[in-house]
């Protein structure tokens, strides 16, 4: 790893942070960052930088870089674009770690001089810049957080295992809210923006050596250098998982071409070719990110033969359906299995594939029936759904579930679909670390995207 | 570039096409058609005409002098007004799977391959399977599996599946040649396979 790359450390993991721009004034964006590290408890020293301001928020003001006693880790630069280079000099100056840049102004408008200087400074002092024009970095375990929208409108999610790259800041923004909300667990939000100094592989390189990275969610618009990521990907993913979602895919303004490939072969076909060689998993929306990414919490599984646990015949009539059309198999129970359930069904129930339990079926008959299933060798993953509005289905469920997904012996999947009831029981679940649905489509997908990486894990382990 | 131009530097770099010679005038064509050996394919050769399907400048499956003679007169015909470098006598090919072999270098990406049903309705369609080159053979089988038609490069409705190798390393073939020749845009279209190999039909690229 270069050692650019590896100087992020200072970034994600400071002791020591300056927020150059600062305010006294509330609702600014340098008042919201110094209220970011004041309300989150960040363990480190806070330097406010503002010639204007004695203190803000109770923290002493330094007028520049400069005149900071000790050692700087991060610096956070929320001031016009103009004035980027000469702060990128004082950073220089001072050996301070690593540098995000939230200001716009630079290439997004043909100020390529501007971002000229500031790459030649980074680079000749081995400064990791994060930026210019985003958001910068939010990192749950640390604190450090320059996402510079207020934490009462959006949430900061808990600390986990999933990485963000967003080349986007709206959209990094959302999700992170989004993430918040259903109550996914985060290792690093990075929003690159121009990604001046550091690009998307860059940041890919140094989340493949983050021990807190599990799963990578990238977000990009417009590679920065496509074959780079191209490498970084195949590299990155073989490890951890990459979740891709590429935007801009419309053919607007392609040249015109001479040859029927040149007029098919589009910037977004090269982006899915370079996809699916990656075996990187890509997401066709943002409500696919979501979908896929909450399954990769879960143990890879050994094949495609699932079984279906339901207590209503109709929705296991769909999920089957989609079961087949993402090409997965049917698991076909062992007699040992097919004898035990018997046992827990009620007379008139019948051993299938999908199991209905049947809308009389409560939380005992679940727990018992996933046991089972978690034994039988014939069963690669499981899916099952809650019908949350019947009457012997209580809040037991969500403990069932959350251990039978804590034990990670098999992957499962849970779909419930309903109103405010069963939103509310989802949303318990997700914070759980439960993947679940509200859609079989979108379960079923989620599962087959797992598989095929899964599969893949498999086919590099017999390489080896 | 002439298209002779294009089939010179194909067969340089190793590329098998069916036998074909540019005649200037019917008779030189009729010539030629002997020569190579009846069933053949007539084509117009012109720096104004991209798609020569589109203007009426192909004729296929001519069986003797008499329909070459005609259809000679006829491709002559549908390209008045335009410039015109001869016309093409090519053998007919095997009959089989019309697939396009295309390639293109992507300003991101570099040099990447596309496959699809080829013919004149690739662009209505729009099947097709992308992969970045260079490409390993696995590579070109996960390309076929990608594509909604490929049931018929397997075999559909009581046909041999087509020759996998041969098309394995026409690919490879074409990844090799983007780079040696530093080609921007390249239509190998359409090649058509059956079990025992394949036959370029037509050919043009960029650079």
């Amino acid at each position: 790893m270069d050692r650019i790359i590896k100087n992020l450390d200072s970034v994600f993991e400071p002791k020591t942070v300056a927020i150059v721009g600062a305010s006294a004034t509330p609702n600014k964006i340098g008042n919201v960052l110094v209220k970011n590290f004041l309300e989150a408890k960040f363990q480190g020293d806070v330097y406010p930088v503002n010639p204007k301001y004695d203190e803000v928020l109770g923290y002493k003001c330094y007028p520049d870089i400069s005149s900071i006693p000790g050692k700087i880790d991060c610096v956070i630069i929320a001031t016009p674009a103009e004035t980027v280079p000469q702060i990128m000099e004082d950073c220089a100056g001072k050996k301070v770690g690593g540098v995000i840049i939230l200001s716009g102004g630079f290439e997004e408008i043909n100020r390529n001089d501007l971002a000229g200087k500031i790459r030649e400074i980074a680079e000749k002092n081995d400064i990791p810049v994060v930026g210019p024009n985003c958001l910068g970095v939010f990192n749950p375990y640390t604190k450090v957080d320059s996402v510079f929208l207020p934490t009462y409108k959006l949430e900061r999610p808990k600390a986990g295992g999933i990485a963000f790259v967003t080349q986007s800041g709206a959209v990094g923004s959302t999700v992170m809210d989004l993430a918040a909300y259903y109550g996914l667990g985060i290792s690093k939000f990075i929003s690159y923006g121009n990604s001046t100094v550091l690009d998307e592989a860059d940041y890919l390189e140094y989340l493949l050596h983050d021990k807190e990275t599990e799963t990578i969610i990238l977000y990009i618009e417009g590679a920065k250098n496509g074959r780079k990521l191209f490498e970084a990907m195949k590299k990155v993913n073989k490890v951890k998982p990459i979740i891709a979602f590429k935007a801009g895919r419309g053919r607007g303004g392609q040249a015109a071409a001479r040859s029927h490939t040149g007029n098919i072969a589009g910037s977004y076909l090269a982006y899915q070719a370079a996809f699916k060689q990656a075996k990187v998993t890509e997401a066709d929306s943002l409500d696919e990110v979501f979908e896929f990414v909450k399954i990769f919490n879960q143990p890879k599984p050994a094949g495609n033969r699932v079984a279906i646990i339901t207590n209503g015949g109709g929705m296991g009539v769909i999920t089957a359906d989609c079961i087949e059309d993402e090409g997965l198999i049917l698991a076909q129970f062992s007699e040992e299995t097919k004898k035990e359930i018997a046992g827990i069904l009620p007379s008139y129930g019948s051993v299938a594939n999908p199991l209905d339990l049947v809308a009389d079926a409560g939380v005992e008959a679940y727990s018992k029936a996933i046991d089972v299933m978690l034994a039988d060798k014939n069963i690669d993953a499981l899916v099952i759904i809650i019908l949350m509005q019947t009457p012997p289905i209580d809040e037991r469920i969500i403990h069932v579930l959350s251990r039978v997904s804590d034990m990670q012996k098999k992957p499962i999947v849970t779909i419930s679909i309903g109103g405010t009831y069963t939103e509310a029981s989802r949303k318990i679940l997700e914070g759980k670390g439960v993947p679940s649905y509200n859609s079989p489509n979108a379960a079923v997908k989620a599962l087959d995207r797992f598989i095929t990486y899964a599969r893949y894990c498999d086919q590099l382990k017999k390489i080896k | 570039m002439t298209l002779l131009d294009d089939f010179r530097l194909l067969e340089k770099n190793g590329f098998k096409l069916l036998p074909y010679a540019l005649t200037k005038s019917e008779d030189d064509a009729v010539q030629a058609a002997k020569r190579i050996g009846y069933p053949v394919a007539l084509k117009i050769v012109s720096p104004d005409i991209t798609h020569k399907t589109d203007v009426g400048g192909v004729k296929i499956g001519i069986k003797d002098e008499q329909i070459l003679r005609h259809s000679y007169q006829d491709i002559v015909q549908s390209a008045s007004g335009k410039r015109v470098d001869g016309v093409l006598v090519q053998k007919m090919a095997r009959k089989g799977v019309e697939l396009i072999i295309g390639g293109k270098k992507d300003p991101q990406f570099g040099h990447m391959i596309v496959l699809g049903l080829g013919g004149i309705y690739v662009e209505i369609f729009r099947d097709v399977s992308a992969r970045l080159c260079p490409l390993a053979s696995a590579d070109v089988d996960e390309m076929v599996a990608e594509l909604k038609t490929h049931p018929l490069l397997e075999g559909a409705r009581g046909k041999k599946p087509i020759d996998k190798k041969a098309l394995e390393q026409l690919v490879l073939r074409a990844c090799r040649f983007m780079a040696q020749e530093d080609i921007m845009e390249m239509d190998l279209n359409p090649v058509v396979f059956d079990e025992n190999g394949c036959d370029i039909v037509d050919a043009r690229f960029s650079r």
